[in-house]
């Protein structure tokens, strides 16, 4: 577990933007894995199978927090507001590559996270979304584009 | 992140890569690790409860089942025990009555002249 623990809890923030949440989402994966395991063949690697029950516990968690509020974004961070302090200027661009993840569709920002992030190869990923892995490389294309724009942006004025 | 890299390329992209993890870098990762090992303690513990209430509601009825069985079994001894060997020979023909029941009850094996006699003691 303390393998992939962080991994799990990385995935799981992909989809939901609250830590704690996707803690608690990564914390329901790993218990449920746990009961699965019978149902875990050896001969196939582990961190797909365990990834794809994190992905599932995260959405889950996603549909039960949208059934009782909607979260809006703040439309101004993602857009390209104000550049913040040199100093914070790391945390700053992780908040606003949080703010764009969120912003993609679920798929796009689990497939680019589990692509670029975690190494995992597109048909893995394919395995673990139950999506053709032509869809996989499409999603992970257009997040690509969106995140590397954001990127792009906050490096060039400098 | 450069144009080689667009757009269906195979390898990942390691600087979005790393920015990407640092947006996602969880904390407190032993604290994590911690909770939820205390939660597959306690899931394993609950489900332990589950097969001792299971087990202890089975023996329950096993040994209900036990008891009703043996009630049942020492009301039938009840009714057919009225009716002893000795009775029944008791009940045999009212001549030869007395001559059986001799033989029965005595201590002493019969004499085989008693049994095998014709005539009546």
């Amino acid at each position: 577990m303390d393998r992939y623990a962080e991994q799990a809890r990385r995935v799981a923030r992909a989809v939901l933007r609250d830590s704690d949440d996707a803690d608690d989402a990564a914390q329901d994966a790993f218990l449920s894995a746990l009961v699965k395991l019978e149902q875990y063949d050896p001969r196939r690697p582990f961190g797909p199978w365990l990834m794809r029950i994190v992905a599932n516990a995260a959405t889950d968690r996603r549909r039960r927090r949208s059934v009782r509020s909607a979260e809006p974004l703040d439309p101004g961070v993602v857009g390209g507001g104000p550049r913040p302090d040199v100093v914070a200027e790391r945390s700053a661009l992780s908040e606003r590559l949080r703010q764009a993840l969120a912003e993609l569709p679920e798929r796009r920002r689990l497939a680019v996270v589990l692509f670029d992030v975690e190494g995992y190869s597109h048909a893995e990923i394919a395995g673990m979304l139950k999506v053709p892995e032509g869809t996989v490389r499409s999603e992970v294309f257009h997040a690509r584009r969106k995140l590397r724009t954001l990127l792009e942006d906050w490096r060039e004025p400098s | 992140m450069t144009e080689h890299q667009m757009p269906f390329d195979h390898q990942p992209d390691t600087e979005l890569g790393d920015a990407l993890r640092r947006a996602l870098e969880p904390a407190a990762h032993d604290a994590f690790v911690a909770r939820v090992m205390a939660r597959v303690g306690t899931t394993r513990a609950g489900s332990w409860d589950v097969l001792a209430s299971w087990a202890g509601r089975g023996i329950a009825a096993a040994l209900l089942v036990l008891g009703v069985g043996f009630a049942a079994g020492r009301m039938m001894q009840s009714t057919v025990g009225t009716a002893s060997i000795e009775e029944a020979l008791v009940m045999g023909p009212a001549d030869s009555g007395g001559a059986a029941i001799a033989v029965v009850r005595g201590s002493r094996p019969p004499d085989a002249s008693v049994v095998f006699s014709s005539q009546r003691p």
